[in-house]
């Protein structure tokens, strides 16, 4: 089951590559929050515990309503198009995404003959981290620089559910606390570049320089 | 509980007082409070005449003890000269930003106090995120283009180095997979003492991915462009604040892992790598100074100099870790006064070009006499601390036979001196006939004078009178790295 779910969590990266639509990241965001979510719900369904229960709630909040609706509502507010403007053709992109988590998922099946590990969930983990980095790289647009840091980070969630060896519930709130204080952070930022520079393209933020 | 009070909740209370309260004057005065109460607990802890009891995850060391000092130091002189420079005017848009200053202010020192007394990575790394997110909106002070730019990539940077070290933490707790209970594992010490049965490989990753992830922070070279443009364009008590403190916490989380790996066979791989990023940064920062055009970048790129050479010494080990300690303490101590006096620069002028800022001896006689000490005692000019601290790393460096290291970093610290000078120079004695007429006004001694005269005594004074107490708390640190001179 677990595998499961960290496929679909994987070809989310897929569907991330090749759409146009702006909204559609937001999608995928609430998609992979909702996984993440059922995963850590997983091991808990046959004894349940009201410690169990906190955790996954909170992504939920977290990850599948407040930070998607907030970058819905900057995406309204701010009117910014639709569309992505993208600087490498949507198919080569595709193609490194296809090829990175191919890579991936070859070496850490290489590595897990070592040691212990979850073959699946961690390799969709980083594949999750790698295609967070190529979206901040490859596209212009500032708010998919933030859709591409969370995918990053939900990565590294995945890879954290994968190690199994849990963090303690306070510091998980913690870093999810964090992670939206980012956003929310971002999304003022975004406001006023908005105001100052007229766009939301990396391509205005030129003015600092050695 | 006291400590934990004083050192934690109170800075949050208070922030969440300034929320509440709308006066500035009121808040400088409860900053002002916390900041006292912080610096005499600090010092207390520091030697040792109080007895530090803190809830899990907390806990105090010997490092730990120093590195809250030098946030209590530096944090201690910021706020005072904050009051200052907030009375200042500068532009309508600024208005806006002192509600939330020192709000912010208290919440950093909240967070930095967790980070620094944490024992135990996942508390470390989610105080620490949290420095980040308190500092960013300081950065956008000015509310301009430059800052609102530097503000979003030192956001984007550091979240992301620092989403890096957490990827490390994780390799770390699978590096101590079945050697460490559930529950016990990422605490420091546990890691510590069984660190020669961790897995190698997943150590070797954790400290690559905390190190690299952490260096945005640090400002080590090639991932220190988010913190130079950050430290150059906020305003100046919080470009003091982070090259003097937030690159120390960061360093700090280095530091952690390097303790876990120096009793582990990763020992001489973890120490190649710190060495090419500290050269790394050395060679930056004396490519930058051949073409600085920004006075207040020079200072940024000062930092990420020093910061270089404080993780050299770590790196090298014996008597260079015990310079780079003092380095740390002098350099932080040092950049509050120079990064004061060009912060009165740029009010003077409204520039950061060099080109467009000429005689300020004439014009600002006592900041530029301040300016050019602190200079000079950045540069290792003697009696000031940083010689001090740059010769023990040297002898460190030749101890262990390092030559070639050696001339390398004497080669670049040559360059740098001879190309900050000149620039410097530049600003204070280039003559400009339209600069000499346009103030008239004889410069004013202001309080800003005399806290940066008292921290340039201070940064004198330490060196010569040879304290026991530092020397023996960093003889301690060294020790709990398993090291000796």
């Amino acid at each position: 089951m677990e595998n499961f779910f960290s496929i679909l969590f994987s070809l989310s990266l897929f569907y991330v590559a090749i759409t146009f639509r702006v909204k559609a990241y937001v999608s995928v965001l609430r998609f992979q929050g909702i996984l993440l979510a059922l995963l850590l719900i997983l091991p808990f369904i046959f004894k349940f515990s009201i410690y169990a229960i906190i955790l996954p709630l909170t992504i939920v909040l977290i990850k599948v309503i407040l930070i998607p609706n907030y970058i819905n509502k900057i995406i309204l507010d701010l009117d910014i198009k639709r569309k992505i403007d993208p600087t490498i053709q949507q198919l080569t992109f595709l193609i490194i995404v296809i090829a990175s988590v191919i890579i991936i998922f070859l070496l850490t099946s290489i590595i897990s003959n070592n040691i212990e590990l979850n073959v699946i969930p961690f390799a969709s983990g980083f594949s999750a981290i790698v295609v967070g980095i190529y979206l901040i790289i490859f596209r212009k647009k500032l708010i998919i620089h933030v859709c591409g840091f969370l995918i990053l980070e939900n990565g590294i969630f995945l890879i954290s559910t994968a190690i199994a060896s849990e963090l303690p519930m306070m510091i998980e709130l913690g870093i999810l606390l964090d992670v939206f204080v980012v956003v929310f952070l971002m999304g003022i930022a975004l406001n006023r570049i908005s105001d100052t520079f007229e766009g939301f393209e990396v391509s205005h933020l030129r003015r600092l320089k050695d | 509980m006291l400590d934990f009070t004083i050192f934690i909740l109170l800075p949050l209370f208070a922030s969440f007082l300034c929320y509440i309260v709308k006066n500035i004057k009121i808040h400088f005065f409860i900053s002002f409070f916390v900041a006292i109460f912080h610096l005499v607990l600090s010092l207390l802890v520091f030697n040792k005449l109080y007895h530090t009891i803190l809830p899990t995850y907390f806990g105090i060391d010997s490092i730990s003890r120093f590195f809250i000092l030098i946030l209590s130091n530096v944090y201690f002189w910021v706020v005072i000269v904050s009051y200052n420079y907030l009375k200042r005017p500068y532009s309508e848009k600024v208005e806006e930003s002192k509600k939330y200053y020192f709000l912010l202010l208290n919440f950093y020192l909240a967070s930095n106090s967790a980070a620094m007394l944490s024992n135990h990575f996942g508390m470390y790394w989610v105080a620490s995120e949290a420095t980040t997110l308190s500092v960013a909106p300081l950065i956008y002070y000015y509310r301009n283009e430059e800052s609102l730019e530097a503000m979003w990539k030192y956001m984007f940077t550091v979240s992301i180095g620092i989403a890096f070290a957490f990827i490390g933490i994780l390799f770390l707790s699978l590096a101590s997979k079945n050697i460490l209970y559930d529950g016990r594992q990422l605490f420091y010490w546990e890691l510590i003492k069984n660190a020669s049965k961790l897995n190698t490989i997943w150590l070797k990753a954790s400290f690559i991915f905390i190190f690299v992830g952490l260096s945005t922070k640090i400002g080590i070279a090639p991932m220190h462009s988010g913190d130079v443009d950050a430290t150059s364009n906020a305003p100046s008590p919080i470009a003091a604040l982070m090259s003097g403190s937030l690159r120390l916490t960061a360093l700090l989380g280095v530091l952690r892992i390097f303790q876990i790996v120096t009793f582990s066979s990763t020992y001489s791989f973890a120490k190649s790598i710190m060495i090419i990023g500290s050269l790394l940064s050395l060679f930056v920062a004396f490519a930058y100074m051949f073409k600085a055009n920004n006075y207040k970048r020079l200072l940024a790129y000062s930092s990420v100099e020093h910061l270089g050479i404080i993780t050299l010494g770590i790196a090298t080990g014996g008597l260079a870790f015990v310079g780079a300690l003092y380095h740390s303490l002098y350099n932080s101590i040092n950049k509050i006064v120079l990064f004061l006096m060009a912060g009165n620069i740029h009010y003077k002028y409204k520039s950061r070009e060099i080109e467009s800022v000429k005689s300020v001896f004439k014009n600002l006689p006592i900041t530029g006499w301040l300016f050019l000490i602190s200079v000079l005692a950045i540069l290792g000019i003697p009696p000031f601390g940083i010689f001090f601290s740059e010769i023990k790393i040297f002898e460190g460096l030749i101890i262990s036979n390092q030559w070639f290291i050696l001339v390398a970093i004497m080669f670049f610290l040559l360059f740098i001196f001879v190309n900050m000078s000149k620039k410097v120079f530049e600003i204070l004695f280039k003559e400009d006939d339209l600069f000499s007429n346009n103030y008239v006004k004889k410069e004013k001694f202001e309080l800003i004078h005399l806290i940066s005269i008292m921290l340039l005594i201070m940064l004198a004074v330490i060196p010569l009178s040879f304290s026991n107490t530092i020397y023996q708390n960093i003889l301690s640190i060294l020790n709990d790295f398993g090291m000796k001179i």
